[in-house]
C-alpha cells in the first residue's frame, strides 16, 4: 500500500470513496456531489439524463456505482418472489469530484480547490468479528437443490444453472484494511471497493463484462477455474481445460451466449471472437477465458446495452431468462450485490462494468460472501459444493 | 423478409446475425409477442432454439400449422423439435445430454441438399431428441450424429421445411453459413 499523507487522512476519515483497479494501479474516486439510488421507476430516467448532458467534457464526467442482482432481473422483466432480505439498496451511483490515481506515484485531480481540507471527523476503524461465518445452505440442502436442477437440465428447461450459497458473520470491519490486504494476495483486474457511511463492499472480481469505447464493445467471459499448485503452469492449465470435457462444454456455452448478448446491440456480422479459449494466470488460480467484441449499432441507448448484457451470463447459466426464473423460484434469500455489476458510465456513453463476484458486502454489521458454481449434466453435488467453498475461502481468510 | 420467432433463448440473436448475411430484412420477436402483420409478409419463418419442449409453445405450433406449405419454414434445436412434434413425432429425453458439445455429423441420405457422406463438425445444445422410427409425408432425415446416430436434420423439399437439431449459428459449427445459405436459396 502506498503511504501518502492525503490518502492516510482520507482512510482515517468518514468520507465515502470508491477504488477501482486499473492497468498498473488503482483509481480512487471521492468528494461525491451526487448519490443516486436507482429503482425500477427512476432507472431509465437516470440513463436518459446522462444521454442528454450537453457538456460531455466537464471534470470527471462519469457516474460510478453498482447495479444489484434484483434490479438487473427486473430490467429483463424477470420478477423475484418475496425473499429474506437485508433491504440493501438495489443500485447506487455516485458523481465524483476528486480522483486520485494510485500508480507508482500518486496524482490528485479535483474540482474542489481545497480538496486537501475536506475530511471531516477522524475515526479509528478496527476489524472485530462478533460471530463466526455460517453457511446458509448445508450440503444436504445443496444436494436437494442440485438434484432438482439436474432434473430441469434433463427436461431441457436449462442447460446450465449456478447455485448460490452464502457465508455470513457478524462483524465490524475496516474495508480499507481488508481491501489492501486482499490486493496483496489477489489484485484481480476488476477489483474494487466502496466505502460509504453505512455499508462497504470489498471485491477481487476477475471478470470484465462490458468495456465500451466509442462504438466498440468488448466482453471477456470466464468459464473454467483451476487451482494453482507447484505442479501447474500456464501450458498445463491450458491442456487441462482443453482435455476436460465438462469445462470445455461450459465454456462453449458461455461463449455462444455472450456472442448472442452482444448481437442484440451490435451491427450484424461485427461480433467476433478476438481471442478464443486462452488461460489467464492469477495468484492462486488459472481461468479459462475468451474475448468477444463487436461494433454497436446506431441508435442503441445506454439502457439497451445494460439490458442486453446484464446480469452477466457466465455467472447465471443458460438460457438466461428461463434460468433466472428457475433460480429465483428456488432462492430464499436476496443476492443483493452478488452477480450484479459494478463500474462506470461516462457522459459520452463509454462504460466499464464488471461482474460482482468474489466480494464481501458489509451492511448492518453483517458481512456476507456469496459464491456460485454450476450444475451441468456431468457435475456432482459434492464437487460443486466444494468449489463454492474454495471460491469463498480466500475472502473468509481475510478475517483471520 | 425472414421472421424469427424467439423462444426466449440465449442463442437466438446469433441466428439473427447469421440470417442477416443473406437477407437485409430480418425481424425477430418473442413467441408471446408475435406481430402477425409482419409475420404474414415474411417469406421465411424461423423457429428458434429455446428451453423446454415443443408442447410448451402452443402459439408456435399454431403458426407452424397455419403457414406450412405457404412459406419456407426453418427450425433450429427446439424449433426442429417443434416441426417434428407437429408432424406427430414423439420428442423424448436422451440418456446422454449434449450441451456445448462439438460433434461430427454425417449426411446419410441422397435426398439431401447436401452431398451424401459429407461430414460436418457442429455445436449441439439439446436434452431432448426425436424418437424413431419417424415417418411423415415428404419428410426425410438427412443427417445423423456419427457416433449415436441421433437425427440431426430433416428436410422436406416439396413443402420447403428444414430443421436442424444442432446449432448452425454456434461458433462450434464449421460451415454453418454455408448450410443456411443453401437452404435459403433452395
Amino acid at each position: 500500500m502506498k503511504k501518502n499523507y492525503y490518502l492516510e487522512k482520507l482512510y482515517n476519515s468518514k468520507k465515502p470513496f470508491i477504488i477501482y483497479k486499473v492497468n498498473g494501479g488503482y483509481d480512487l474516486y471521492t468528494d461525491f456531489s451526487e448519490k443516486v439510488f436507482l429503482n425500477n421507476k427512476n432507472i431509465f430516467n437516470f440513463f436518459n439524463k446522462i444521454e442528454k448532458i450537453k457538456n460531455k467534457k466537464i471534470f470527471l464526467s462519469l457516474y460510478i456505482g453498482f447495479f444489484g442482482y434484483e434490479i438487473l432481473c427486473n430490467l429483463n422483466n424477470v420478477k423475484i418472489p418475496k425473499q429474506k432480505s437485508l433491504k440493501f439498496p438495489k443500485s447506487i451511483f455516485y458523481k465524483p469530484e476528486t480522483k486520485i490515481q494510485i500508480r507508482k506515484g500518486i496524482t490528485i485531480k479535483s474540482s474542489h480547490k481545497n480538496y486537501k481540507e475536506l475530511f471531516g471527523k477522524k475515526i479509528f476503524n478496527q476489524n472485530s468479528i462478533l460471530s463466526p461465518f455460517k453457511i446458509n445452505i448445508d450440503i444436504n440442502k445443496y444436494k436437494n437443490i442440485f438434484n432438482q436442477f439436474s432434473k430441469k437440465i434433463k427436461e431441457g428447461k436449462t442447460y446450465q444453472i449456478k447455485i448460490c450459497t452464502k457465508y455470513k458473520n457478524k462483524s465490524l470491519i475496516d474495508p480499507v484494511n481488508l481491501f489492501w490486504k486482499l490486493m496483496k494476495t489477489n489484485a484481480a483486474p476488476e477489483s474494487f471497493m466502496i466505502r460509504d457511511k453505512n455499508f462497504s463492499i470489498v471485491s477481487c472480481s476477475p471478470e470484465s463484462l462490458i468495456e465500451k469505447k466509442g462504438n466498440k464493445i468488448k466482453t471477456k467471459p470466464i468459464a473454467g477455474t483451476l487451482k494453482k499448485t507447484y505442479k501447474t503452469n500456464m501450458r498445463k492449465a491450458l491442456s487441462f481445460f482443453k482435455n476436460n470435457i465438462k469445462e470445455t462444454k461450459e465454456h462453449n456455452m458461455i461463449v455462444d451466449m455472450e456472442r448472442n448478448d452482444l448481437s442484440k446491440i451490435c451491427k450484424p456480422g461485427s461480433v467476433k471472437l478476438s481471442k478464443i479459449k486462452y488461460v489467464e494466470e492469477y495468484k492462486n488460480l488459472y481461468h479459462y477465458v475468451t474475448k468477444i467484441e463487436g461494433i454497436i449499432q446506431k441508435n442503441i441507448k445506454i439502457k439497451d446495452i445494460i439490458v442486453a448484457m446484464m446480469p452477466g451470463g457466465s455467472v447465471i447459466g443458460c438460457p438466461k431468462i428461463s434460468t433466472l426464473n428457475l433460480l429465483n423460484l428456488q432462492e430464499k434469500e436476496s443476492r443483493n450485490i452478488f452477480t450484479g455489476s459494478f463500474g462506470f458510465i461516462k457522459f459520452n456513453g463509454d462504460m466499464r462494468f464488471n461482474i460482482i463476484i468474489r466480494s464481501i458486502l458489509n451492511y448492518k454489521n453483517i458481512s456476507e460472501i456469496a459464491v456460485a458454481s454450476g450444475v451441468v449434466v456431468d457435475s456432482t453435488h459434492a464437487n460443486e459444493f466444494k468449489e463454492n467453498y474454495i471460491k469463498a475461502k480466500s475472502l473468509i481468510d481475510l478475517y483471520k | 423478409m425472414i421472421y424469427i420467432i424467439d423462444h426466449k433463448d440465449s442463442f437466438t440473436h446469433n441466428i439473427v446475425h447469421q440470417f442477416s448475411k443473406f437477407d437485409k430484412h430480418v425481424e425477430c420477436e418473442n413467441f408471446n409477442e408475435i406481430n402477425y402483420n409482419k409475420l404474414k409478409k415474411a417469406n421465411v419463418i424461423v423457429f428458434s432454439p429455446g428451453p423446454g419442449a415443443p408442447k410448451d409453445y402452443i402459439t408456435s405450433s399454431k403458426i407452424y400449422r397455419k403457414f406450412k406449405k405457404k412459406k419456407k419454414i426453418i427450425g433450429i434445436c427446439l424449433g426442429f423439435q417443434q416441426i417434428l412434434y407437429n408432424e406427430n413425432a414423439k420428442i423424448i429425453q436422451q440418456s446422454k445430454i449434449y450441451h456445448g458439445f462439438q460433434s461430427l455429423i454425417k449426411v446419410t441420405s441422397n435426398k439431401s441438399l447436401f452431398e451424401k457422406n459429407k461430414v460436418f463438425k457442429v455445436g449441439r445444445y439439446h436434452s431432448l431428441k426425436l424418437k424413431e422410427p419417424f415417418f411423415a409425408k415428404n419428410f426425410e432425415i438427412t443427417m445423423r450424429c456419427k457416433i449415436s446416430n441421433v437425427a440431426m436434420t430433416i428436410e422436406n423439399q416439396i413443402d420447403q421445411i428444414y430443421g436442424f437439431q444442432f446449432h448452425p449459428e454456434s461458433f462450434l459449427t464449421e460451415n454453418g453459413n454455408l448450410l443456411i445459405k443453401k437452404i435459403l436459396s433452395a
